[in-house]
């Protein structure tokens, strides 16, 4: 039985409560407690000890119910999932806020609606074509190798920690957020599905691309889902079907062919192949504010030292099966 | 008020299942749940889904495994029906889109499961609750269903005979409201936090059970209570029975493999009881280690073998008890994890109240009978989750003008303001480990007649001293208070009826084992018990097991 010596560790936990009126501020509680305690059974001790006032969500209580997602230490993670001890280590105290990017209801109970709405708005159900319908009585065939595309995408339990962390759900509300995109990769690849090319198409405009690859949302996500590398997927999937027809895949097919050719970027390449001719008039204020502190931009791009072992990665990445090996 | 024809409360599998059917029958369906669907209890299963379907396997086996399991107290004709119904079933959420795993001729990929004679648990990796539950979410998606999240049921409302609905509370703004149906299903789950070392959410607190039976529906075989034998010592978190079918052994303090003396055919794979009863025997006569437990051992399945096919069981080890189980064992211990009594009902889902159905653990059939097999109680919310919402259905249009009225909503209110006002008394998460501790102590895997009687008997002083219950919070938003109250009020009453039934229930069969009966009885006991709520404490009794062809045999593994 693990054990070892209890550590005195303060919390400093949101407190808010739209019914008395009251501003939101932290309240500290003090508790001694074992290096492996759970953040959670920490908060429900503070409940049944302390203060019985304090709300949040919680149920299973081993990071399969989703529902005890908040900030700990201003990281979003599952409280139940995260051990006191390290916390306290790194910080010498634990502090505690709800989630980011949804409105508080009161303490670390948030109105997670915008969240669902993204995902209900992905259609996360099986479209099938009355045409081809499911084998009668029996399962559909599928081999360990198709399983093997999307096996791991149930691991989502919807906690909300990646809509919570994403800076592109900050700044645009019409971005679907991580998870919605983790879960349309599940309906894209799966072979019963018959409206994946649809799929890809209509999430493209304002929807795919906002995406900044920040990959907070593949570390703050406790079940390991990377719904980063899913949305690098669907990118990739949405330019093959139907090539560099959005402003953000252009960026990124025009970004690839610049390093391609020299090495190094071609500013005003890039924003040529990205926004057109008729685009780049309304980047010309931008493109005068850079040629003034950097006039070498205008100089015609040469390819840099070693530019054949750049093309040498980009061949054997042409090589490479789609798994990479 | 709203209304619906169909209302169904909780929203796991049996729940959303039920739903689905009713609402494809063309009735107005309304489900209410205390979270979110997706965060309901069902997600947590780990193992598996048992179903026929392999080519060696068949119906009969699944059948006679599920009645031998009973321990002969499961209704045979409801067994048939249930293991008759499997394929189809695991078939219909394949089509809904679970992702199951494959075997490598493209088929659903099974795995043997304790007490079964083939390999016959459909699986999704260890998180097939999780697969399924999202599945059939998201398929309910393509019906008109409404959804409730956050209320807490309170209520049902009956009129002379007749079901009007259900009163409920909302925690987001603490408002109480009438939701008027003349069909009711309960999928409420099951009432595992009376015993504080379970498996159970902390949400399992029988509100489905509890309602109904104030209300007068019967309850059956209460005093079954399943130990999973594997559970982290650390908050009684559960290590999937897939563990053992993968080829996980369980070792004493000496390092032995003890299983092999209390199931020399198919040690570690033995029924549930039987391994639950076995480690507490190693403990209880000084061969566990230091402390009170046994260890799990997987270290020689290999870090492929475990990280693949058992990653959930890793990522729990390693985040909650800090153990790897790849180098090191897995200290585990029984817990409480399934009630095999509940809300009686028939294969249809109907009660002895018209109008009201149940399913799921909620619900008795009764399938399990004194002991519920691995990886038939996911397949039970689906097929009598399915059969409900169909019977619910059917139901409805024949009593139309149900309706639930404002002095029912008021009746609750004020007793929910009455709790808020006081002043004095105790506050309900003590009460409520108190509930715990009287369980853990009196009313665990062995049981005699002692500790039952002294249980019955500090159990009525826990309910004298919670008529004072008092919510220490006068908030209308998100008062987790009055939920916990509501919760630990239900909780008591059903412990009740756990060990009034275990107490009169003198004989041994599958998870209720007396010291002093350690015999299977069946000239006295071969008798589903029957629970009817009387305000000084239940009545008690007895109704006959439905049997087919099977005659009870000793039970041996």
């Amino acid at each position: 039985m693990p054990t070892g010596e209890l550590l005195t560790i303060p919390f400093d936990v949101y407190r808010y409560d739209p019914a008395d009126g009251s501003t939101p501020r932290y309240a500290r509680y003090t508790l001694e407690l074992a290096p492996h305690t759970p953040v959670l059974t920490a908060l429900l001790r503070i409940r049944s000890e302390i203060d019985p006032s304090l709300a949040l969500r919680y149920s299973c209580r081993s990071a399969i119910c989703g529902s005890c997602a908040m900030l700990v230490n201003s990281k979003s993670r599952l409280a139940c999932q995260t051990q006191v001890g390290p916390e306290f280590a790194e910080h010498g105290r634990i502090v505690i806020d709800p989630m980011s990017n949804q409105p508080v209801i009161r303490d670390l109970v948030v109105d997670q609606s915008p969240f669902w709405k993204e995902y209900e708005r992905i259609v996360p159900h099986l479209i099938l074509d009355p045409m081809h319908p499911m084998p009668e009585g029996r399962p559909t065939s599928m081999s360990p190798a198709q399983v093997a595309r999307f096996e791991e995408t149930p691991r989502c339990i919807a906690c909300g920690s990646c809509y919570s962390a994403c800076p592109a759900v900050a700044a645009d509300p019409a971005f679907p957020g991580p998870m919605a995109l983790a879960k349309l990769y599940r309906f894209v690849v799966d072979p019963r599905d018959t409206a994946s090319q649809d799929r890809l198409m209509r999430i493209q405009p304002g929807g795919l691309w906002t995406c900044l690859r920040c990959h907070l949302c593949t570390s703050s996500c406790p079940k390991d889902v990377r719904p980063s590398e899913r949305i690098r997927d669907l990118k990739e999937m949405a330019i093959a079907a139907q090539g560099a027809t959005e402003r953000g895949s252009r960026h990124a097919v025009g970004f690839k062919d610049n390093i391609a050719e020299r090495g190094l970027l071609n500013e005003s390449k890039l924003v040529r192949q990205t926004d057109g001719i008729v685009g780049m008039i309304g980047q010309i204020p931008q493109g005068l504010r850079m040629l003034r502190r950097k006039p070498e931009i205008l100089r015609a791009p040469h390819a840099i030292e070693g530019q054949d072992e750049v093309q040498r990665i980009y061949e054997l990445l042409e090589d490479a099966g789609e798994d990479g090996t | 008020m709203r209304k619906h024809d169909v209302l169904v409360i909780g929203a796991g599998l049996a729940g959303q299942r039920a739903a689905l059917a009713a609402a494809q029958a063309g009735r107005s369906v309304g489900i209410l749940t205390k979270l979110h669907p997706l965060r309901s209890h069902s997600g947590a299963a780990q193992g598996g889904i048992n179903a026929a379907v392999g080519a060696q396997d068949s119906v009969e086996t699944h059948i006679y495994d599920t009645v031998k399991g009973s321990d002969y107290l499961g209704d045979q004709d409801a067994i048939e029906f249930f293991c008759t119904e499997a394929p189809k079933i695991v078939v219909e959420m394949e089509h809904f889109g679970t992702i199951f795993s494959r075997a490598e001729d493209g088929s659903l990929a099974a795995r043997p499961f304790g007490g079964a004679g083939f390999p016959r648990t459909i699986y999704a990796a260890d998180r097939t609750g999780l697969a399924l539950l999202q599945a059939l979410y998201e398929h309910l998606g393509s019906v008109d269903v409404t959804v409730y999240e956050e209320w807490d049921l309170v209520d049902l409302v009956l009129r002379g005979s007749r079901v009007q609905g259900v009163v409920a509370y909302h925690r987001r703004t603490g408002e109480l409201d009438g939701f008027s149906a003349p069909a009711v299903v309960f999928a409420t789950g099951p009432f595992g936090r009376m015993y504080s070392r379970t498996t159970n959410s902390h949400s399992s607190t029988g509100d489905g059970v509890a309602v109904a039976y104030r209300a007068g529906a019967w309850l059956k075989d209460m005093e079954f209570v399943q130990f999973h034998p594997t559970a982290l010592i650390e908050d009684g978190i559960l290590i999937t029975e897939g563990a053992r079918g993968e080829g996980g052994i369980l070792k004493n303090g000496r390092g032995e493999r003890f299983m092999s003396k209390y199931a020399p055919h198919v040690h570690e794979l033995a029924s549930r009881d039987v391994v639950s009863r076995a480690i507490y025997t190693e403990v209880l006569e000084g061969r566990g280690f230091p402390g009170g437990y046994v260890h799990l051992e997987l270290m020689h399945l290999g870090k492929e073998k475990i990280e693949s096919r058992l990653q959930e069981i890793c990522d729990f080890c390693r985040n909650f008890a800090g153990i790897d189980p790849v180098t090191e064992p897995i200290p585990i211990m029984p817990g409480q994890h399934y009630m095999m009594g509940g809300i009686s009902t028939n294969l249809r889902g109907e009660t002895n109240i018209a109008g009201l159905y149940a399913a799921g653990e909620a619900a008795c059939v009764s399938i399990h009978g004194a002991n519920r097999l691995g990886g038939n109680s996911l397949l039970e919310t689906l097929v009598f989750g399915k059969q409900a919402g169909i019977a619910a259905a059917a139901f409805a249009p024949t009593v139309p003008g149900a309706e639930v009225l404002p002095e029912d909503v008021r009746a609750a209110k004020d007793r929910i303001e009455g709790m808020k006002r006081r002043t004095e008394g105790p506050t309900p998460l003590p009460l409520r480990a108190e509930l715990q501790k009287i369980m853990e102590e009196d009313v665990g895997i062995y049981r005699t007649a002692e500790e039952l009687t002294r249980a019955l008997g500090r159990l009525a002083e826990l309910k004298v001293k919670s008529r004072d219950l008092r919510i220490p919070d006068p908030s209308h938003v998100f008062n987790l208070n009055v939920t916990d109250a509501l919760e630990t009020l239900h909780l008591i009453d059903l412990a009740e009826v756990v060990v009034a039934g275990a107490l009169a229930r003198t004989e041994s069969r599958g998870a209720h084992a007396r010291r002093d009966y350690p015999k299977r009885d069946d000239a006295n006991w071969m008798k589903h018990t029957i629970a009817s709520y009387r305000p000084e404490g239940p009545q008690l009794s007895y109704a006959p097991v439905a049997y087919t062809r099977w005659e009870p045999k000793e039970r041996v593994y």
